[in-house]
């Protein structure tokens, strides 16, 4: 959406805003351009501009609040409102089936663009987006307090949510789809996580935003594969052309659903629904009943035109909606807390809302639609009348709620009829549209999904209707009636402003209820793609006395049946044994992704530098060594011909130097001193300076020998300060495996260089040296090479040379200073403290974690994941192993140092100051930094893998670290 | 000789060497190298400009032609590269003199500059070569300045880090130079398209051989699994701007240099298999590895390795729409990772350090930090509508429009390291950002706000805003950047133009 802003700015900037802004009061200008240009099919749309618009207004809305308090939620409530405005001025035009579309370019290259297409189905959506938004703003104006903490972010976020739902619901490029989706997601994480110092709500949030984001992943890759099938991102033309079948598709679709079914909650990964119930109520009654859970049932809605005819869709569909019902049904019959009773109310209406969306007939789609609408306005009307009772008492909880129906009539009334829509009661919306569901899957009625699958669904919808019908009596029972054995709470009576909305709300349930032929035409608008049953559907009160009508009085009465003997189903629900939770699987995933995550890491991160050398080496010889090794075998790589091409020696006094060059490297390796060590390196060097001689270049070999010797010479120096004897070697099998190691990468070098100059076919570019030696001025061609040829070659050498003595420089200078890395003693003693203070706060921490989790109840309803709890708490607990065992992992770096300052060249020079021998106080246990006596470690080589506990090496918090903390410059 | 093509390290070099000279002269120390590197901005600019249409730009360096003597290369690759790391490594010298002016930092500004300015024209130059040997003199710039840099304020931790980092990278120009050799003694050159024609003709094994070779070489470099453990053990430890500035170029240099030459030098071999499951290793790995870090700067620098894992992918997949997804890729990773650890360096200021365990109410103690932190970590996660969606979208097309068995076990690699991100981030998010405040958070946020280093610490604010809108704008102009991509991806794929300019169109 923030795209649309900068994206649309720069084409149209002025035109699109202002007329957008100037809707608050004025008449709608999109209904001017209907009528303006009746004729187009595609009336220009002012929906970016809205778009916009929320962004705009999201961003001075925090310091409007801080300034106006809640009242600034009414600005909010502007371009919801502007947006439900707009669109019912389109409506005429759009029932009659001209779409009205928009288009803003942002990556055609890639197919993303932010393209707008508003139909039926759309204007439905935007109707609950944008229209019950617009309300709910109004009601936090009177459900927020002055100074409440973070309501300015809460608003701007809202805002921002309203804007990203209306996104999803109208755009026509499946990513841009994805992109509002996830936008959603994110404001939701921050909608519900809005009282973050409640660790409940950063885990419900966390918990919803792993569920939804997580599909929506999945989702993505299924757009993905649609788009490339189909070779177009826009949703109107796959539907209208869906791309043939084969496997992909099918497992396309899957992925694609597995996105809508985590956003719309349904079983299994419903859990995160009632879990984010810690949101303000508001909030929910957006979120959780109107708006984003509805993003699910928009898209299998959306794309059940194109695909309802697979039947793993319809079956899929139809299977998950009506076992979501069933389940949500269930559970919600139990809730005490009436919050949490919406919650799994809603989860039981969207599997409703799935199926029908997804079961692809007419007389379905005309049944979605007023189901949509239905259950957007009555649970919005029932949540909204929640947040009253619990703002006004204190409470939500029923076994503490009495005597309400009698002190606050008026909400009574409309929470009521709500609650009789959700029931199916006439003359609500919620009879009209249970109605039409029914008539749905009266086997024979309809060509799909077949008689047996129809009779089953219609038992299923039965049997949720029933379940329904005793939660809401439940419900409205729970919320307002006397009950003798409560005592009454203190109670303030509500404001009017407070209770508009709700009233509001359920006015538009019983119009609709009263008048269905107003949402008919946006059924029928939408039904319309559908493949059409024997007969037209209408939405209507009456349709005679039908099998629905029959059905409807059958859910009436065993639903009151089951209200009434409410403790003998609530004795049965005790007794049914529990079913395996999907939360549990939830944090089964998580528990199980840290666990994997922490012996992955404890594995590969070791710390210990000769280990990681020797993975190179090994990588070095898996992969073009292996290569080449099997070409060899395999003959694929032509062994250059020994006759004539292959000569032993050049010159027989090759054969002396080759035998100083082995022998010197065979004792370096087995010296165990130091200095004798660094003496046989440099005799190496002087070996290979002598080849170079031997093959005409004394300029390379002299350069060779002074390099060597100034090496040498230095090392002396930094031997000074280091012990005598190599404090760590490796021995028995990872020494096997080291040298075996080195020597296999020798070889491999060796042969390949053999191999590689015999393949040669062209002629080296060095004879163009020779040839142009005069041009270039000069007759030594080493010389011209360097200083010419290849001049900008030396220069960046000479900036090696001048950049590694200027790093030299600043490290030797700061020692001789004292202003580096031997911390004074008490800064070590307080960083030893400061060790043991983090682990302590986090075993503080998992502790509290686990504390909190046990805690859980508050929300969880009894049946709080107690297992989950366990989960959780592991996995602080793992954590707080990890960073445990984090100052052990100096112990590996330290050891570098032995190696450094061997046959590392001129690098101890850096090394050297720092990793000095000088006994460190109070040093941390295992920090192996002082090279003295350490017993050989058999964690220092490549090769073995029994290592002492590896650790994730977590660097511990150090306060030399904290650039500034103590007051910058020392 | 092209100017333009000079400027981007011939430039740095002056101005490192006049830094050097001025370093008793802060002020004016930091002007110049601030002005340098606007002058590489502005070139680098230009050159993107030149090249946007697919023109490859050459020059030989004293006027020898190659092969002879040294070509410097600018494609749409490069110039992309160079233009968005020099704009990177602007603000971040920015931020750098900011928290300078504070006095929030013991690093010496007078061997910062200098070094900085010596990596800036390391980098430029790597990515200019058009030569196998100058790449690697660009490396060892590059490199030698790192080692440099990483020891800069130096500490007991530090140095050790620096050890480790120093002798893995001194390990791979070994092999590099091995690799050199081993080249030449193919194909008797060491110019890239010269190379590229030679090894036409040359054995496929030994060639095959070569391309595994330069793999590994460059695979140390960028932190591929399994040579990635290296990073996470030296780059968060150095000091802020120094770990924001090689997280977001060193690796990525190292990844430019796998592409160069795994689709020039060696396109005509299929090493896709070996990238594929490579990728599919550091994807997961690295994202393993960033869940169960305490440290946030630890916890980034796993992610990077982690999402390293995605270039290596597109390149595996091997297609035009794949290689244009890696750009995109690289020019949105380079930001956002330079984004993410400036963030952090204003995290340790704020709090003191950049432990998880004792952070808390981040969004309390400073609401503008929270939201320049949630904007770059959404966009690494891949979250819409930010850049990482639009690079992830690229290369998710690639993949499913390739297919095949490794590479949809690829793609769902890279969904769970998505979703394995997202989870990593939020519980930074959860735990240092939500709840109540530290009381100890509160006093040092307070002891800031009255310090004297408040106007230091303001400027580093703000160059990290500078660089999260520098973040959001990718997003926002994916359209010509996935353009530029293509092109770029063009060229890569079908290497003859940028033969033709090196060589002269008569030589294949």
């Amino acid at each position: 959406m923030r795209a649309a802003t900068l994206e649309g700015t720069p084409s149209r900037p002025a035109d699109l805003l202002r007329p957008a802004r100037r809707t608050g009061t004025a008449p709608p200008p999109g209904g001017r351009c209907a009528s303006v240009l009746p004729m187009m099919i595609d009336v220009p749309m002012l929906l970016p501009a809205i778009l916009a618009l929320h962004a705009v207004v999201a961003v001075p809305l925090p310091p409007l609040v801080r300034r106006l308090g809640p009242r600034a939620f009414l600005l909010a409530g502007v371009p919801p409102a502007v947006s439900a405005v707009w669109a019912l001025a389109q409506a005429p035009a759009i029932v009659a089936g001209r779409a009205a579309t928009a288009e803003v370019a942002w990556a055609p290259a890639l197919g993303i663009g932010l393209n707008f297409r508003v139909d039926a189905l759309s204007l439905a959506m935007i109707v609950l987006v944008s229209g019950i938004g617009a309300v709910i703003f109004c009601y936090c104006a009177a459900y927020f307090h002055h100074g409440e903490r973070g309501l300015g972010r809460l608003a701007a976020v809202l805002v921002l949510f309203s804007g990203a739902m209306l996104g999803v619901v109208t755009t026509d490029n499946l990513f841009a789809l994805y992109v509002f989706w996830e936008l959603t997601s994110v404001t939701s994480f921050l909608l519900v996580g809005h009282d973050d110092r409640k660790e409940q709500a950063r885990r419900a949030a966390t918990q919803a935003l792993v569920t939804t984001a997580g599909t929506g992943l999945l989702m993505l890759i299924g757009f993905v594969m649609l788009g490339h099938a189909a070779g177009d991102y826009s949703i109107s033309g796959l539907v209208a052309d869906p791309p043939d079948g084969g496997p992909w598709l099918t497992v396309a679709l899957v992925l694609v659903l597995a996105g809508a079914f985590g956003k719309s909650a349904q079983v299994p990964l419903h859990f995160w629904l009632p879990g984010a119930m810690v949101a303000p109520t508001p909030v929910s009654a957006y979120l959780h009943a109107a708006a984003m859970v509805k993003g699910g049932v928009y898209l299998v809605a959306r794309l059940a035109p194109g695909f309802a005819d697979a039947d793993l869709w319809r079956w899929l569909v139809l299977g998950f909606g009506l076992a979501t019902m069933l389940v949500g049904g269930w559970r919600a019959l139990r809730q005490d807390d009436l919050k949490l009773l919406l919650a799994y109310g809603t989860v039981s209406q969207l599997g409703f809302l799935v199926l029908l969306g997804g079961a692809g007939t007419q007389v379905a789609g005309v049944a979605m639609i007023a189901m949509l609408l239905a259950h957007g306005f009555f649970k919005s009307a029932l949540f909204l009348t929640v947040g009253i009772i619990d703002h006004q008492t204190g409470t939500r909880s029923i076994s503490r709620l009495t005597g309400l129906g009698r002190r606050m009539p008026v909400l009574a009334v409309a929470a009521t009829l709500a609650a009789a829509s959700m029931a199916g009661l006439p003359p609500l919306v919620g009879f009209v549209g249970k109605e039409a569901a029914l008539e749905a899957f009266v086997p024979g009625a309809a060509p799909a999904p077949g008689p047996e699958g129809s009779a089953v669904m219609l038992t299923g919808l039965v049997l949720g209707s029933i379940l329904t019908f005793a939660y809401s009596a439940r419900f409205v029972w729970g919320a307002f009636a006397d009950k003798s054995t409560v005592s009454e709470r203190g109670f303030r009576r509500p404001s009017a402003a407070f209770v508009a909305a709700p009233v509001a709300l359920t006015a538009v349930s019983l119009g609709l209820g009263l008048a269905p032929a107003l949402a008919d035409p946006l059924a029928q608008g939408y039904a319309h793609d559908l493949p059409a049953g024997h007969h037209a559907y209408h939405l209507s009160l009456w349709h005679g006395i039908t099998l629905p009508l029959l059905l409807t009085g059958l859910v009436i009465a065993a639903g009151a049946l089951m209200f009434v003997r409410r403790r003998a189903v609530s004795r049965l629900q005790n007794r049914m044994p529990r079913w395996p939770d999907a939360e549990y699987g939830y944090h089964l995933f998580v528990h199980g992704v840290y666990s994997v995550a922490l012996s992955v890491t404890r594995r590969t991160q070791s710390g210990s530098l000769p280990v990681y050398l020797g993975i190179i080496l090994a990588t070095m010889l898996l992969l073009p060594g292996a290569r080449l090794a099997a070409g060899l075998i395999t003959g694929e790589i032509a062994v250059p011909g020994v006759q004539g091409a292959f000569r032993l020696w050049d010159s027989p006094l090759e054969l002396l130097v080759a035998a100083v060059v082995v022998v010197t490297t065979i004792a370096t390796v087995r010296e165990h001193r130091r200095f004798p060590a660094l003496i046989l390196l440099s005799v190496l060097g002087f070996g290979i300076a002598g080849l170079f001689v031997l093959h005409g270049a004394p300029d390379l070999a002299l350069t060779l020998v002074l390099v060597e010797t100034l090496t040498t010479i230095i090392l002396v120096f930094v031997l000074r300060r280091l012990p005598t004897t190599f404090s760590v070697r490796p021995n028995g099998w990872a020494k096997r495996l080291t040298v075996l190691l080195c020597a296999a990468a020798g070889t491999f070098i060796a042969l390949a260089l053999w191999l590689m100059t015999a393949a040669r076919t062209d002629a080296p570019i060095s004879q163009g040296y020779t040839e142009r030696a005069d041009e270039a001025g000069g007759d030594n061609l080493v010389n011209i090479i360097l200083a010419d040829f290849r001049a900008l070659d030396t220069l960046g050498e000479i900036v090696v040379l001048a950049t590694a003595a200027v790093a030299v420089a600043s490290l030797v200078l700061l020692n001789r200073r004292n202003r580096v890395v031997d911390e004074p003693a008490a800064e070590v003693a307080v960083e030893a403290e400061e060790e043991a203070r983090l682990s302590a706060a986090a075993e503080e921490h998992a502790d509290s974690v686990a504390a909190h989790a046990a805690a859980e109840p508050a929300l969880g309803q009894g049946q709080a994941p107690a297992r989950g709890a366990g989960a959780e708490a592991g996995e602080a607990e793992m954590t707080v192993r990890g960073t445990a065992a984090g100052p052990e992992g100096a112990g590996g770096e330290s050891r570098a140092e032995a190696v450094g300052g061997g046959p590392g060249g001129g690098e101890p020079a850096e090394g050297g100051p720092a990793g000095g021998p000088r006994p460190r106080p109070a040093d941390a246990p295992g920090d192996a930094a002082d090279p003295g006596p350490a017993p050989p470690d058999p964690g220092d080589t490549p090769a073995d893998s029994a290592d002492p506990p590896p650790d994730p090496r977590e660097t511990p918090a150090d306060p030399d670290d904290h650039e500034g903390s103590d007051d910058g410059r020392p | 000789m092209n100017a333009l093509l000079a400027i981007p390290f011939v430039v740095p070099l002056l101005g490192a060497a006049l830094a050097l000279l001025l370093r008793r002269h802060r002020r004016v120390q930091a002007g110049v190298a601030v002005a340098t590197l606007a002058v590489v901005v502005a070139d680098t600019a230009l050159l993107l400009a030149a090249t946007a249409d697919g023109t490859v730009l050459t020059s030989q360096a004293g006027d020898w032609e190659a092969p002879l003597g040294i070509t410097i290369v600018a494609d749409p690759l490069a110039a992309l590269l160079l233009a968005v790391s020099s704009v990177v490594l602007l603000v971040v010298q920015l931020y750098a003199i900011g928290q300078d002016i504070g006095g929030l930092s013991r690093a010496m500004p007078q061997v910062f500059h200098p070094i900085y300015l010596v990596l800036t024209a390391g980098v430029c130059l790597s990515f200019l070569a058009g030569d196998l040997f100058n790449l690697f003199v660009g490396f060892e710039i590059m490199l030698t300045a790192s080692y440099a840099l990483i020891t800069q304020a130096p500490t007991r931790a530090r140095v050790r880090a620096s050890m480790i980092y120093t002798v893995v990278s001194l390990t791979s120009s070994i092999l590099f130079l091995t690799g050199i050799a081993l080249v030449y003694g193919l194909t008797g050159t060491v110019n890239l398209a010269d190379i590229a024609v030679k090894l036409g003709s040359a054995p496929a094994e030994l060639r095959m051989v070569l391309a595994l070779l330069f793999l590994v070489v460059f695979g140390i470099k960028s932190a591929i699994v399994p040579m990635h453990f290296w990073l996470p053990d030296s780059y968060p430890v150095a000091i802020t701007r120094i770990s924001a500035i090689f997280a977001a170029l060193l690796t990525k240099v190292a990844v430019y240099a796998i592409i160069r030459s795994q689709t020039l030098l060696f396109g005509r071999d299929d090493i896709s298999t070996v990238l594929l499951c490579v990728a599919i290793a550091t994807m997961l790995v690295g994202i393993f590895g960033a869940l169960v870090q305490d440290d946030i700067n630890r916890l980034m620098s796993f992610a990077l390795v982690s999402h390293i894992g995605f270039m290596i992918f597109g390149l595996g997949v091997n297609s035009v729409a794949a290689l244009a997804g890696v750009v995109i890729y690289l020019v949105h990773h380079i930001v956002v990772q330079a984004n993410l650890f400036l963030v952090n360096g204003l995290i340790r200021q704020y709090v003191g350090h950049s432990s998880l365990r004792s952070m808390r109410g981040l969004t309390t103690v400073s609401p503008v930090l929270a939201l320049y932190f949630f904007l770059p970590a959404m966009s690494l996660a891949g979250i819409p509508p930010l850049s990482g969606f639009v690079a992830k979208v690229a290369l998710f097309q690639a993949g499913v429009g390739t297919g095949g068995w490794l590479v949809y076990t690829a793609l769902a690699a890279g969904v769970v390291t998505s979703l394995l991100t997202l989870m990593a981030i939020f519980r930074v998010w959860a735990r240092g950002f939500w709840g109540t405040p530290m009381p100890d958070m509160v006093e040092a946020r307070e002891r800031l706000k009255r310090g004297s280093h408040l106007g230091g610490l303001k400027f580093m604010a703000v160059m990290t805003g500078v660089m999260v809108v520098f973040g959001v704008a990718i997003a926002v102009c994916a359209g010509p950047l996935s353009e530029v991509a293509f092109t770029a991806a063009h060229g890569l794929m079908n290497g003859s133009a940028y033969i033709e300019a090196v060589l002269g169109s008569d030589t294949r």
